[in-house]
């Protein structure tokens, strides 16, 4: 946490600095343009892509913005093409953990001067740490989703258990609802999800990488991290029969089927869950009742440090209309936009629209959670490492029972050499 | 190929009334000679231009590349510094990059002559069917040929799945075997096992109509001649069609070999469904994870180079024959 | 080689007249059975997996993944067709096919007409760079798509041919050329020499020749490898996604991407469902064709 809050202070420090010299050089830009932005997925509603749409084309006369769907697969092979060429979309969506890649790259357009006008201290921390470089802002946070446990009513209360306030209190939950239960998961686990696994490393003192004066250094092997991670494998074994090489897609359909006890996913999962049957994915609406949700309890009480899965924003270093953009970028940001995101499940941009996720139990778990969650290493070659498999292939093994430290040892080296390559 | 075979045919199928001269050697040339300093260049000049311009040209700034330090960051335009061989001296030095080499021939090699010998046969069945039944096995055939790989590696990996998969299922239903949760993906050779008939499944159908196709070229006549000969079936096709096939199979073969050393979709998408990466990565996706991956094309370059040649140095010996085939 | 062979053959064609009746009808009838057997066991495993995105395809999305293994939809739905076909917050399937129609067409016409006259040139005449020529189209297939990715963006890019459909066709034509002409080359092996030159003593040009006699004869050929260039371009997603990402310009394997929903969720059904009908296209076009491959015109020119 310490070294996090030493780079943030680095990049507002830049920040405030940068923010006098703003001459735009977007001198030989026409006034209106075709504006085409790139959104990720489904997870941005219908409403506020028509509010983008809709403000910034009242708000620029003679101007179109054009929102572009694409999708997370093959994402960073068409961010790096597309960007680098003459037909780049002008502004793009990325995911956080991919951001330093196209940062440090020099793929998005300096927004180091317009910092403080979208939103400054008050956007993500964490989100603002991950769409800096160098000192300069470069892509701006768009949305956050925490991880929560999910879990079923009953089963708990079949069980005789309570919801856990200790990290250890969640894993023999667990363990006794998959016992209790033969055949169902106490906590659904595929292996291949790791994501579940940084808040048993981080809870236990454990780290995934350091920043030292020599470079990154890979911390799976450390102490607290092989604490972390004998958890998990006990997690992995005992709790969960989830297939020891599987993804973590479609999460909801064992729940509905009912061989998912408890599991542990972003938070618009409860969506899924709680589709109506006649919808594109149907879940199971007539659960609603019996859907629990609480935060990932810590080692010591309170929230665990988890994952915050997300996004960011950023003007494409090769958009036509810069400025254009940016405009279009303010509007992103503001607080009406923003607030589409909090009413339906996604943490926005800014701290102050917290509370516009509103009060029931899952947006009290998501805030609470969220103010605990933590990011990957914020390398530029962070996105390598994921992208080389390393890490969904090292706890495959651990799910399959293998010895954690010299697996562990083995990453740390894997890792060391992608960070430091 | 088979000169002869036209005797009886070529005056009436072009309205002639003259026959070829019995000794085509010397005529063939006769003809050619004229024009043969022109022609054939005009004739290259399409696919060549194509070429040149869409493989030749971006394989030569590939090439460039292995020679670079290019990263993410010089795609979008930093400067990239030339560094020798240093790519290639870290490939090579790499002990992951010869188990990747290792991996890809063992799997070719079983993908390539399981395609080539199932298929062979099923083009011979095909010949020898009556007319419905071939138009069933042909569509049957290309039902799963149409099948785009990735679509078909899903399909494939549920019918494999751990949990519901109908494989188990039926294991375990109807053949009371016990593969209730059983991973097909998590141990490399029964991953391997999986992606292999998923790609001689998806081969196959290739195989079979253009060995089919070189069938009708084969004239009946001469089988039936060989037929009442005592010739059996095995000699039939050693003797005769094989031998009229012999430029058909060596195409096929040698691209199968191709193709099944760069195959990449199909183990891709079997990874991200299950399965550990490092023990199953064969050249395609090797090169994939270190290109566009990892954002390294300089050392993606130069796996790629790499591969090139040593795929041409291990097909070397049948180019030679395709080649020398070409003196006739 | 071809001389035993070419003796075999007129032997074989000169004893045909005297054809002494065929062999006893009940051993061939059990021999087409078995036959016809074997031939429905390789259609089933061939098809099985058809047969199985198919059914998936009209089951509710919850239904697929789930523990219980259907053979058959058991709560039949045409939800996924609806939401493949009409869910206009998506992108839409006709302006796809559209494009995906175009592009493949045309690479397919294309490559046919570059690969048969090469095939011809390499085939038909002994000139200097020939080997060099045979040797380059094998190996620039063994160059993996993959690395060339960035590099063929940049080639396009500096022709400003991204995001059209000239472009993505050039492309494709240089994809499936090299292996067009290493097939083509085979068949044309196969067309007797002597039919053109035959042709050519009757007063046809050599190119006359050509068009006339070989091209109607390569028919088969032609289709295998069409076929093949068809399935090709049809199916290619890593191209089309980086170079055409303009959802206009969209082709049907990028737009099939759609339905993978974020990281969470994947509609797996309206992937089935949209496979599917990618499938369509191509067994449209292979019914068409396929007549040309044993075709009684064709076959009955080579064998006379």
């Amino acid at each position: 946490m310490r070294k996090l809050s030493i780079a943030a202070l680095g990049v507002v420090a830049a920040l405030a600095l940068a923010s006098c010299s703003a001459g735009d050089g977007g001198s030989g830009e026409s006034a209106t343009g075709d504006l085409r932005v790139w959104l990720v997925g489904t997870d941005t509603p219908q409403e506020a892509r028509d509010y983008l749409i809709d403000t910034f084309e009242s708000e620029n006369p003679g101007s179109t913005l054009t929102i572009e769907e694409q999708a997370w697969g093959g994402l960073v092979d068409l961010l790096t093409t597309n960007l680098s060429g003459s037909d780049s979309p002008d502004l793009v969506e990325v995911g956080n953990t991919q951001a330093a890649a196209f940062t440090s790259a020099g793929a998005f357009l300096d927004l180091t001067a317009d910092y403080d006008a979208l939103g400054g201290d008050d956007l993500l921390p964490g989100f603002v740490e991950a769409g800096s470089y160098d000192g300069k802002f470069y892509a701006a946070p768009l949305y956050s989703g925490s991880r929560l446990v999910f879990y079923k009513k009953d089963a708990l209360a079949a069980a005789g258990l309570s919801v856990p306030t200790t990290l250890d209190e969640y894993v023999s939950n667990g363990e006794a609802l998959a016992e209790a239960n033969p055949g169902a998961s106490g906590i659904w686990w595929p292996g291949q999800d790791w994501y579940n696994a940084l808040p048993f490393i981080w809870e236990n003192g454990g780290e995934v990488a350091t920043f030292e004066s020599s470079g990154w250094k890979s911390q799976f092997s450390s102490p607290g991290s092989i604490a972390g991670l004998k958890q998990v494998q006990d997690v992995m074994t005992n709790a969960s029969r989830a297939p020891k090489d599987a993804n973590e897609t479609n999460p909801q359909v064992g729940y509905c089927e009912g061989t998912t006890l408890q599991l542990s996913a972003p938070s618009w999962v409860k969506w899924s869950i709680l589709a109506p049957l006649d919808a594109e994915t149907p879940g199971c609406p007539d659960e609603e009742a019996n859907l629990g949700v609480y935060a990932m309890p810590g080692k010591d009480g309170g929230a665990a440090q988890v994952f915050a899965g997300g996004s960011n924003i950023a003007v494409s270093a090769k958009s036509a209309h810069p400025e254009l953009a940016k405009k279009a970028l303010a509007i992103i940001l503001s607080d009406g936009f923003q607030e589409i995101y909090g009413a339906n499940g996604l943490v926005p941009a800014k701290l102050s629209l917290a509370d516009t996720l509103g009060t029931d139990e899952v947006a009290a778990a998501i805030s609470e959670a969220a103010g605990a969650a933590r990011l990957t290493p914020p390398s530029p070659k962070w996105a390598d490492v994921e992208a080389s498999g390393a890490l969904t292939d090292f706890f495959v093994q651990i799910a399959q029972g293998g010895d954690v430290a010299s697996l562990a040892k083995d990453l740390d080296a894997k890792i060391d050499s992608i960070l430091n390559g | 190929m088979s000169p002869n075979t036209s005797l009886d045919v070529a005056p009436g199928d072009v309205d002639g009334d003259r026959l070829v001269a019995p000794s085509q050697r010397g005529s063939q040339r006769a003809v050619k000679k004229p024009r043969a300093q022109f022609t054939p260049y005009s004739l290259l000049v399409p696919a060549t231009a194509v070429l040149a311009a869409v493989v030749g040209w971006p394989l030569i700034q590939l090439v460039i590349m292995s020679f670079q330090e290019f990263g993410r960051a010089q795609v979008f335009g930093a400067p990239s510094p030339f560094i020798g061989f240093d790519n290639y001296v870290e490939v090579l030095t790499d002990q992951a990059f010869w188990l990747v080499m290792f991996r890809s021939f063992a799997f070719a090699a079983v993908c390539v002559v399981s395609t080539m010998v199932m298929g062979t046969l099923i083009a011979l069945l095909m010949n020898a069917l009556g007319k419905v039944m071939r138009l069933v096995l042909s569509i049957g055939l290309l039902l799963a040929w149409a099948m785009p790989a990735l679509t078909a590696t899903i399909v494939w990996g549920w019918m494999f799945d751990t949990g519901y998969g109908v494989v188990n299922y039926v294991l375990t239903r109807w053949f009371g075997l016990d593969y209730i949760g059983h991973s097909w993906l998590i141990e490399p050779l029964s991953f391997f096992f999986v992606a292999a008939l998923i790609v001689i499944w998806g081969a196959i159908p290739f195989v079979v109509f253009t060995v089919y196709a070189g069938l009708t070229q084969v004239p009946d006549e001469v089988l039936e001649a060989s037929q009442l000969d005592g010739a059996g079936p095995v000699q039939r096709f050693r003797l005769i069609i094989f031998p009229y096939l012999r430029s058909i199979f060596l195409v096929v073969f040698i691209l199968q070999i191709i193709w099944d050393l760069r195959v990449f979709t199909q183990i891709f998408a079997l990874q991200g469904i299950g399965g550990i990466k490092e023990q199953t990565s064969t050249l395609g996706v090797y090169i994939y994870q270190n290109s566009l991956g990892t954002g390294e094309y300089g050392t993606g370059g130069a796996i790629a180079v790499i591969t090139v040649i040593v795929i041409t140095a291990i097909s070397f010996y049948y180019v030679r024959q395709s080649i020398k085939e070409e003196e006739l | 080689m071809s001389v035993s062979t070419a003796s075999r053959v007129t032997s074989a064609a000169r004893s045909r007249a005297k054809a002494p009746p065929r062999p006893g009808s009940v051993s061939r009838r059990v021999t087409k059975v078995v036959l016809s057997a074997l031939a429905a066991v390789v259609t089933a495993f061939s098809i099985f997996p058809v047969y199985w995105m198919v059914q998936t395809s009209f089951q509710p999305n919850n239904e697929i993944i789930g523990s219980e293994v259907n053979f058959w939809p058991q709560n039949f739905t045409l939800r996924n067709y609806e939401t493949v076909l009409f869910d206009t917050t998506r992108s839409q399937f006709m302006p796809a096919l559209g494009n995906s129609v175009v592009v493949t067409v045309s690479t397919v016409v294309i490559a046919l007409v570059f690969a048969f006259l090469a095939s011809l040139a390499v085939t038909r005449f002994r000139f200097k760079s020939r080997k060099g020529f045979i040797l380059t189209i094998l190996i620039v297939q063994m160059i993996p798509a993959e690395a060339m990715i960035v590099s063929t963006y940049r080639v396009l890019d500096s022709w400003s041919l991204l995001n059209t459909i000239m472009g993505l066709t050039i492309v494709y034509v240089a994809t499936v050329l090299p292996f067009t002409i290493w097939t083509l080359r085979g068949f044309v092996n196969g067309v007797p020499v002597e039919l053109e030159e035959a042709a050519m003593i009757d007063g046809l040009s050599r190119s006359g020749a050509f068009w006339r006699i070989t091209l109607p004869l390569l028919a088969p050929g032609l289709v295998a490898t069409g076929v093949f260039g068809f399935i090709q371009a049809w199916n290619e997603f890593l191209l089309a996604l980086v170079v055409n990402s303009r959802p206009e310009m969209m082709t049907l394997p990028v737009w099939l991407r759609t339905f993978q929903i974020a990281n969470g969720t994947t509609n797996w059904a309206a992937i089935m469902a949209g496979s599917t009908l990618m499938a369509i296209p191509v067994i449209v076009f292979f019914l068409i064709v396929q007549g040309r491959m044993t075709s009684g015109l064709v076959s009955g020119a080579v064998k006379g």
